[in-house]
């Protein structure tokens, strides 16, 4: 921990308390919020973790039914439910029946803004297209675009350095996008470490 | 159990590996059953939660770093935040029914606990950290930890107001960070 995070601050107490779990659901519910987007405080939850987890040893071992294969169930359903997957395997006529079907609605996309920093996202045929106007990162840094799904995990999209990118995906409207500002070379983990610049909501167009 | 086997089955997972995911839950699943069982106590719920813990190490492998800390941390902690998440959506008067005497509310607060604790050596220094704690402030650190009492739920177990909890273990929690670190 830097010096200029003294260990008594609130924001290391705050991660005491909802590691040791004591908060009420809303207390709780912001603080796993903040430690998605917000890589310090992350950091102190990840020690507190580690600080406590020798009391894990005071959980018992308990045999329960084998739930392995309902578990697989809920993981991999049986049947692909993206459109685009049928759209991609399918006979040529039943796909471009469905382009004539899907063709005329509106496009997906969402604006995120932090002042002159603007990115406009459109999703389009699987595939994620972003614009940047205003400002770059800076010299050793990097944006990195980010989905946050219903699982409320940030999963990273990859690195905007450009003006522009384009990344194939497979998120569907309604997912959240955020972009954070980075080290070079983006977030050394699976999860941002620096400031969450701007995020929003993946809308119909 | 070998830490490294379960963090090598995480780092399989993460790439979606299936077989490692089978292994991972037949060598793990004792385990977190523990944990969530004495969090949530209910059976049923308890079954449910097994599986919502396996979805989510599933869906979250990716985010496990060996470097970082031990798979076994990260799985319990992974649990531990499910069970917790459910036991705060519960009303507060549904956990009151569930047992008369709020005591009950805690089960064998003490029992074997202290003995699988001490069998852990890497426990030892948390357990005397906790030792140096005034004895009620001790237990409600275990308890909050290990049972997922909330600052209510401890507030109305010892009898003093919310507030005065939350600032009692809050000094409990610095002090044992202090105490930690030396």
């Amino acid at each position: 921990m830097s010096p200029a995070d003294p260990p008594d601050d609130a924001d290391d107490l705050l991660a005491a308390e909802y590691v040791l779990g004591v908060l009420d659901a809303r207390a709780r519910r912001d603080a796993a919020r903040r430690a998605e987007v917000d890589g310090a405080f992350a950091a102190r939850v990840r020690d507190w973790e580690a600080r406590l987890s020798p009391l894990n040893a005071a959980y018992p071992e308990v045999a329960l039914p084998d739930l392995l294969l309902r578990i697989e169930a809920r993981l991999f359903p049986a049947r692909p439910r993206r459109r685009w997957v049928w759209a991609a395997g399918g006979v040529l006529a039943a796909g471009l029946a469905l382009a004539v079907v899907l063709w005329p609605q509106p496009v997906p996309q969402a604006r995120l803004v932090a002042g002159e920093l603007v990115v406009s996202v459109r999703l389009q045929a699987g595939l994620l297209d972003l614009r940047r106007s205003g400002p770059s990162a800076g010299e050793d840094r990097d944006y990195q675009l980010w989905a946050i799904g219903a699982d409320g995990v940030p999963r990273s999209l990859g690195l905007l350095r450009g003006e522009s990118l384009t990344v194939p995906t497979d998120l569907q409207p309604g997912v959240t996008l955020a972009i954070s500002l980075e080290p070079l070379g983006g977030a050394p983990g699976a999860l941002p470490t620096g400031p969450v610049l701007a995020s929003a909501v993946l809308g119909p167009g | 159990m070998s830490d490294e086997t379960a963090s090598d089955l995480i780092q399989r997972v993460a790439q979606h590996d299936r077989a490692a995911f089978r292994a991972l839950y037949a060598l793990t699943a004792p385990k977190l059953a523990g944990v969530l069982t004495r969090m949530l106590k209910d059976r049923s719920e308890v079954e449910d939660a097994m599986q919502e813990v396996y979805v989510r190490i599933w869906q979250r492998a990716g985010q496990f770093s060996a470097d970082r800390g031990s798979a076994m941390g990260w799985l319990v902690a992974v649990a531990r935040n499910l069970a917790l998440d459910r036991l705060r959506a519960r009303p507060p008067q549904g956990a009151r029914l569930a047992g008369e005497d709020p005591l009950a509310l805690i089960p064998d607060p003490a029992v074997g606990v202290e003995a699988r604790l001490a069998a852990a050596g890497q426990a030892r220094r948390i357990l005397g950290c906790l030792d140096e704690q005034e004895p009620d402030r001790a237990e409600a650190l275990r308890g909050a930890y290990l049972v997922g009492l909330s600052y209510q739920d401890l507030a109305e177990r010892h009898g003093i107001p919310l507030n005065t909890m939350r600032t009692w273990l809050r000094r409990g929690l610095q002090r044992l960070r202090e105490c930690l670190e030396r």
